[in-house]
């Protein structure tokens, strides 16, 4: 006899929501945001000011960063949490973040890592280039003004590749600009130097290799938007929410150097897409990743499907492993980041940035109740099982308590199971 | 006794001879056998034997095998419908539809077929592989007919046959003469899912009783790629009742319907693509606007806008589709294309004899998540829809038709949950009308499409359509608690609105397994 089926039919999928355990807890927000505000009086929570006694705070990083500064003098107690870490940004600046995994990567190197191992790779140009095997997986990247001249000596490598800048500090695609030729980089950085715009020469950018071979589904461009959590950076423990999303242009891939300005064609952000003439607002251009990897592995089949998702996995790791030893691991934060992910047409993903507070605005209905489902889980994943916030909980959440995500993570445990595996198997030896 | 089953066979295989060579594979077929008889590896001396042994080899055995296969299953359907009854209401429903499209198109002051100008051929060509930046103005353009209007028209049925309790409401399919399953029958016929085997679509993590897998999942793929490879389509179609894996499934529906694409299956496709860019129909807007109102407006199917655009397109100029359903369909629209003269100047309207209605689009949607090449789209679209999809909207007895559907519905929700059927008289709600969509549909655009396909794998796999009203009931019995609690059509349907939480293959297993 089947049980399982019985046990599914009734237990996972029956619609009533399980009423959620009311207790206490005094939380406090600077952003009144509809799928945060409906989760925390679903809590049945109590709303309080900043200067009240808050046991659970999710704030913007601004409001984050003043209250863990210096001056600020503020003293968290057992019973607080908050949604930041105080230097979220080494991980959410597009410059810092390329600057931690470029050490992190030599660090690896030193200490004579396989992880670190190298090889030459040719590119479609045909120029061959030494990178790394394993941790590939943000697209060349200098800081400028800083590496200019680095920057020049990687272009003229391949003159006829496209480079993508962006501004480090800003972020739903502003100031983001494609160039194919030096000279309008120089173009650019002369206007921008001009004495009229001193303000302007004081910003750095990054500048990327162009992905200009992403993988198309009906002829258009997309990115990933993943949702991890971090509940520990030492040790690391984190988790990828199953529900994330692809972000669609609403105007056909072309990568011919007149549409290069489109940004309707280049960037998927949807701040940028919806002010375009064929955005949709019943589906907001967006696909869940469920779907993708039904599409992927009814068309390209298994394997590959499988190889892409893991990667994306190991990508994840990797880029919180590089800023785990510079970040303030604060026992009262937790941090829900937005991963941009970009897989090109060979199927291998791409980083492209890490956002520290991933919009919460939905955009359209399945986007709500999307939300809705993923800050309950965070709520969830982060309280310890009695619901009050506690920094002395062991911060290992059932298996229940995860929801939507999936452990991406956990050194605590991996470190727990090694040494039982390795008392384990010394008792064996000893027989 | 030997000798006359010996003449029998014998007979039938004359005939059968005769009727592979009417076929369209019979030309590529004939000459692949002659190119191994002239092959070293057929002997002369025993002819027989070696050449049976090098089709075998070359595969040519699998596809004779597959090719009656195929021509056995489209036999049985063509004969005419005995209640004629019924075919008097079918015709009289196809007339209002022929009515309302000549209404629509002189209020529009269109044609419904004219040459295509140049300029309109040519921008059209262009736009072919993006077909949603084709500017058109179908905002004058509604739907011919929606699934409400159908079911409507299913509903006044019962009005063509003399009924018998007068105690009974009118609107049950029960007074019609026709013979449906109960839900014992039904699990003879589903006896896997009754016997509690394990199925694909419960939990990705369900343990195979086989040695050497860790989940079922990995064993149905192990076996699912043995069975490909072999390509014999009825053992394909065995396996498909207990679902296929996701990366296996294109292949594997497209072998088990003969929907293979070869060269000339390429070419068939571009002349349909062709006669599209050469002769407007007023259809065709119908065609743009369905697929706007259904796949573009959906987070699941959008992306596929401009593939399912010349699907659809190329499918309302299959002449194929015409001659394959015309028991059903009847007579086609004649209609004179104007601007072409000389003989070819008249044309079946549409030359597929099928006119779209409201959520057509869906029969197509979820093939994009397995095809992502139009002509294979359109042939695997074109496959399902003429051995199923038709008989979901058009009138007819057949077991498999639409009315034996609603019946079986009715039947099924009387008999296994009597006060869910109490419920509906008492608020006086005619319960076929909060599932109907669904069934016309297959479901789709209603669940998510990981579902959807599980559900058509059973369909293949039993070739039948029967697991559709099953589900519905399904459905509702899970949802009864809510159902309950409600007491207008409009608020049942709210509960019954979002199915994207329904894990379809527990449920109907649950439903079929004996208590
Ligand atoms: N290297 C790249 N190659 C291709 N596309 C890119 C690249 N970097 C960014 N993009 C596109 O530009 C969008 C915006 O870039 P991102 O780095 O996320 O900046 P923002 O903070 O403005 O969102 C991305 O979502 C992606 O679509
Ligand atoms: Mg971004």
């Amino acid at each position: 006899m089947n049980t399982e089926s019985k046990k599914m039919a009734t237990s996972i999928y029956g619609r009533v929501n399980a009423p959620v355990e009311r207790c206490r807890v005094n939380f406090c927000t600077d952003m009144e945001k509809s799928v945060l505000m409906s989760n925390f009086e679903r809590r049945g929570w109590h709303q309080v000011g900043p200067d009240d006694e808050w046991n659970f705070y999710w704030a913007s990083t601004q409001t984050c960063r003043n209250l863990f500064s210096v001056e600020s003098g503020y003293r968290m107690n057992d019973n607080q949490i908050i949604n930041h870490f105080p230097n979220h940004y080494e991980l959410s600046r597009k410059d810092l973040l390329v600057k931690n995994i470029k050490r992190y990567r030599k660090e690896l190197e030193r200490d004579g890592s396989p992880l670190a191992e190298k090889a030459e790779v040719v590119l479609h140009g045909g120029q061959v280039v030494t990178r790394y095997v394993h941790l590939d997986f943000i697209p060349v990247t200098f800081v400028l003004p800083a590496d200019y001249n680095m920057f020049v000596e990687e272009y003229r490598k391949s003159p006829q590749s496209t480079w993508i800048m962006k501004p480090c500090g800003k972020s739903q695609g502003t100031g983001i600009f494609l160039i194919n030729k030096l000279s309008k980089l120089k173009k650019w950085s002369r206007e921008a130097k001009a004495p009229f715009h001193p303000q302007l020469s004081k910003e750095s950018y990054v500048i990327s290799r162009y992905i200009d071979n992403p993988l198309l589904i009906g002829g258009k461009k997309f990115d990933l938007r993943l949702y991890v959590l971090v509940t520990s950076f030492r040790p690391l423990k984190a988790y990828l929410f199953q529900l994330g999303f692809c972000r669609f242009c609403t105007v056909k891939y072309d990568t011919s150097v007149t549409e290069l300005d489109n940004m309707y064609v280049h960037l998927t952000n949807v701040s940028v897409q919806k002010h375009g003439g064929d955005y949709n607002n019943i589906h907001g251009g967006k696909m869940s990743v469920q779907n993708l990897r039904l599409f992927l592995e009814g068309t390209r089949g298994r394997a590959v499907t499988e190889k892409l998702f893991a990667s994306i996995q190991w990508l994840i790791v990797h880029s919180l492993k590089a800023v785990s030893s510079v970040m303030a691991n604060d026992r009262h934060c937790f941090e829900c980041y937005g991963y941009d992910i970009i897989i090109d047409n060979q199927l291998k993903p791409w980083l492209v940035e890490v956002n520290a507070s991933p919009s919460l605005t939905s955009t359209t209905v399945n986007d709500r109740i999307m939300k809705y489902k993923l800050i309950d889980n965070i709520l969830t994943a982060v309280l310890p099982p009695d619901g009050i916030p506690d920094v002395r909980w062991n911060k290992v959440p059932n298996s229940e308590a995860l929801g939507n995500f999936d452990l991406l993570i956990d050194e605590d445990l991996m470190e727990k199971e090694e040494s039982a595996n390795a008392t384990g198997k010394g008792s064996k030896n000893k027989k | 006794m030997e000798d006359i089953k010996d003449d029998a066979i014998h007979h039938t295989a004359m005939k059968l001879a005769e009727e592979i060579k009417n076929l369209s594979i019979y030309k590529s077929f004939y000459s692949d056998v002659q190119k191994l008889v002239s092959s070293p590896n057929v002997k002369k001396e025993d002819f027989k034997q070696t050449l049976q042994q090098a089709m075998k080899e070359k595969g040519l055995d699998t596809k004779l095998r597959n090719t009656v296969f195929h021509w056995v299953r489209t036999q049985n359907k063509n004969k005419l419908d005995p209640l004629t009854s019924l075919s008097k209401a079918s015709a009289q429903w196809e007339k209002r539809i022929h009515k309302s499209l000549n209404s629509m198109c002189s209020d529009l002051e269109t044609s419904l077929a004219k040459i295509r100008p140049q300029t309109e051929h040519e921008e059209l060509a262009e736009k072919w592989n993006e077909l949603s930046t084709y500017s058109l103005d179908l905002s004058k353009y509604r739907p011919v007919y929606a699934p409400k209007d159908f079911l409507d028209v299913l509903l006044t049925l019962s009005g063509y046959v003399p009924f018998t309790r007068e105690d009974e409401p009118k609107w049950e399919f029960a007074h019609l003469p026709l013979q449906v399953k109960n839900l014992d029958q039904l699990r003879k016929t589903y006896v896997e899912w009754a016997n509690g085997e394990p199925l694909l679509g419960v939990n990705p993590n369900m343990p195979s009783i086989v040695q050497g897998f860790a989940t079922l999942e990995a064993e149905r793929i192990a076996l699912g790629e043995r069975v490909a490879a072999l390509g014999y389509a009825p053992v394909i179609q065995e396996y498909l009742k207990k679902g296929s894996p996701q990366c296996l499934r294109a292949r594997l529906w497209s072998q088990v319907l003969g929907a293979e694409v070869k060269q000339q299956q390429t070419n068939y496709f571009n002349q349909l693509k062709k006669s599209v860019l050469e002769v407007d129909l007023m259809i065709d807007k119908l065609i743009f606007k369905d697929v706007q109102l259904t796949a573009s407006n959906d987070d699941q199917y959008f992306v596929f806008e401009d593939l399912l655009y010349q699907v659809m397109l190329c499918f309302s100029r299959d002449s194929e589709v015409l001659s394959a359903v015309r028991s059903l369909a009847g007579a086609a629209l004649t209609v004179a294309v104007k601007g072409r003269h000389g003989p070819d100047c008249l044309t079946a309207f549409p030359p597929s004899g099928v006119i779209p209605f409201h959520g057509f689009t869906m029969y197509a949607t979820p093939f994009c998540y397995l095809y992502d090449e139009p002509v294979q789209l359109y042939y695997i679209f074109r496959a399902f829809y003429m051995r199923y999809w038709h008989r979901l909207h058009y009138i007819s007895t057949h077991p498999q038709g639409i009315v034996s559907l609603c019946l079986l519905y009715e039947r099924l929700l009387e008999a296994n949950e009597p006060l869910l059927w109490i419920h509906f008289r008492n608020i006086n709600v005619n319960p076929i009308r909060v599932v109907f969509k669904w069934l016309m549909r297959a479901f789709s655009g209603h669940l998510p499409p990981d579902q959807l396909l599980l559900l058509w794998d059973a369909i293949l796999g039993y070739d039948c359509l029967e697991i559709l009203p099953l589900l519905a009931i399904s459905i509702l019995s899970f949802r009864k608690e809510n159902i309950f609690q409600v007491n207008t059509l409009q608020n049942v349907d709210a509960v019954l609105a979002d199915l994207s939480t329904i894990s379809v293959i527990p449920l109907l297993q649950l439903a079929l397994m004996k208590p």
